[in-house]
């Protein structure tokens, strides 16, 4: 049997260009606000781990230079990875230790400083996220091209229009000029978006999500230590559910939206005995616009096919049916992929404490969900959290 | 102050069966198939998960495909900065293989293409 486990402190340091920071003087700006944040201090967290994808930093292996920076040494036995959603790894194995009593409490830290290296470096990285020698070897894949390829076969399927994409992008930005974490602060117009010079076509510059540098922590406490410490706003995770696909895309079989996603999501709302109705607000992974669209679908928010109505009837505006990306998403706020996934939690767990200010989601419920996918599909991880 | 970090140079070396190379050199793809409980595999292994056994046999794969959907590369990663935009797509054969090809002509979903090679990469002719 496991334990209730809660959210008790979460941290989010500025998303953007940050040459003025050293990785680990990056991850503490998330932890030292996650620790402020929930009350304890480091000596009182059981196991740390470190979410970080490190390969586009200098430091190789960050866990031991952050547990040293931070006041953890000790407690910090490992790194995960899962590409960009190694923060939601990073949690699940912070989640489990406390869920199995292992520790009472424990903390993940995501962090990623990712322009230490140049962007052609960067997509070079980033294209061998698939299957180097069957892909990138032979028809040199990026990162952008294996969303375009979701995104050209949705089109053709479900209609769905470029024009539908950029107001992903459109509502990305107005909300990231409204969070000052965020790495953009600027709005853009859909001219602007389809206007934008083409990377891999049908996506666009401004469909797609920063290089950022960032950190974000979230500290877990079982529910005997939540009742001890006090703890007055404790945010529950409900549900939690993970899947991953096949590396080489082509095999996948079907290329309109993330199997791993919709098997991760029905894990989590089995758990949390929920359906995709009750979810009020929501993080949805949008590296790519396409990938917000897709997520809609692939998490049950609306039918299969339906994902650009959705976007376009603004149903995912603060407001709407289910608030998603309210404090900018990927697209606006940034994507430091270690990091990525602790942000979501972050925004949620501020969300449902009705602590996002001018970005606050009207709630009733207090249900709210956080996605986060890895590679193009090839891990994805779905939370649900309740106050 | 920002400084250059000593740069970190990696090369790697990386193995391919002769069998596969050999046949995009003649212009032909090839995929691994089970002698014992027929499963095929494409990219090619070498052990069978699905019944443990590792005696594989290389079958031709039909040249004949489908464009289930693409993409056209613009900006390029490090290796291909030489290259013309170039056009990946997902290609299903007529033995039902899903596979990652270039493109030759103008694509589209649902278009049919004859596959062939140049020598290194598996290549959709549009026809």
């Amino acid at each position: 049997m496991t334990r209730r486990v809660a959210v008790i402190g979460v941290g989010n340091s500025k998303f953007g260009r940050r040459d003025d920071v050293s990785v680990q003087e990056l991850a503490w700006e998330s932890i030292k606000e996650a620790l402020n944040d929930s009350g304890v201090s480091q000596s009182d967290i059981g196991l740390v781990v470190v979410g970080s994808t490190a390969y586009r930093g200098i430091e190789l292996y960050p866990a031991p230079i952050v547990a040293e920076y931070s006041g953890l040494t000790g407690k910090v036995p490992l790194r995960v990875e899962a590409m960009c959603a190694t923060g939601l790894a990073a949690a699940l194995s912070a989640y489990t230790a406390v869920a199995s009593g292992l520790v009472d409490m424990a903390m993940a830290v995501g962090v990623d400083k990712m322009t230490e290296v140049d962007t052609s470096t960067s997509l070079a990285i980033g294209g061998r996220g698939g299957n180097y020698q069957w892909e990138y070897h032979f028809y040199g894949t990026t990162f952008p091209t294996y969303y375009a390829l979701y995104a050209t076969r949705h089109m053709a399927v479900y209609g769905t229009t470029e024009e539908q994409m950029a107001l992903v992008s459109v509502k990305a930005h107005k909300y990231g000029a409204m969070n000052p974490k965020a790495h953009f602060q600027k709005p853009v117009t859909v001219e602007e978006v389809l206007k934008s010079r083409v990377i891999s076509w049908p996506i666009k510059l401004l469909d797609s999500c920063p290089i950022s540098d960032g950190s974000a922590t979230a500290i877990f406490a079982s529910e005997e230590k939540v009742k001890e410490l006090k703890i007055d706003s404790p945010v529950w995770i409900t549900g939690i559910g993970y899947a991953n696909d096949y590396a080489y895309v082509a095999r996948r079989g079907e290329w309109v939206g993330f199997k791993a996603t919709q098997l991760a999501a029905r894990q989590a709302y089995n758990m949390a005995k929920v359906t995709p109705n009750d979810i009020e607000v929501a993080t949805v992974h949008d590296a790519f616009t396409i990938a917000e669209i897709m997520g809609y679908e692939d998490l049950g928010f609306t039918e299969k096919g339906k994902g650009g109505k959705f976007i376009e009837e603004g149903q995912s505006e603060k407001g709407g049916k289910v608030g998603v990306n309210l404090f900018g998403g990927l697209k606006a706020k940034g994507h430091p992929l270690g990091a990525t996934g602790l942000s979501m939690i972050y925004e949620i767990t501020k969300q449902l404490r009705d602590e996002a200010d001018k970005l606050q989601q009207p709630l009733k419920k207090y249900i709210g969900l956080v996605h986060n996918v890895g590679g193009t599909g090839h891990f994805a991880y779905v939370m649900v959290l309740r106050r | 102050m920002q400084v250059d970090a000593i740069p970190l140079s990696i090369k790697y070396k990386i193995n391919y069966p002769d069998e596969f190379i050999e046949a995009v050199k003649r212009g032909e793809i090839v995929a691994t198939r089970c002698k014992n409980c027929g499963s095929v595999y494409f990219p090619p292994q070498k052990d069978c998960y699905n019944c443990g056994k590792n005696e594989m046999e290389w079958i031709k794969v039909s040249n004949e495909g489908e464009i289930m959907t693409y993409s056209i590369v613009s900006q390029k990663p490090q290796g291909f900065e030489n290259y013309k935009d170039y056009i990946i797509g997902i290609v299903r054969t007529k033995d039902g293989i899903n596979l990652m090809a270039w493109i030759k002509g103008q694509p589209k979903v649902g278009g049919k293409v004859r596959l062939t090679t140049d020598d290194t990469r598996i290549i959709g002719e549009v026809v």
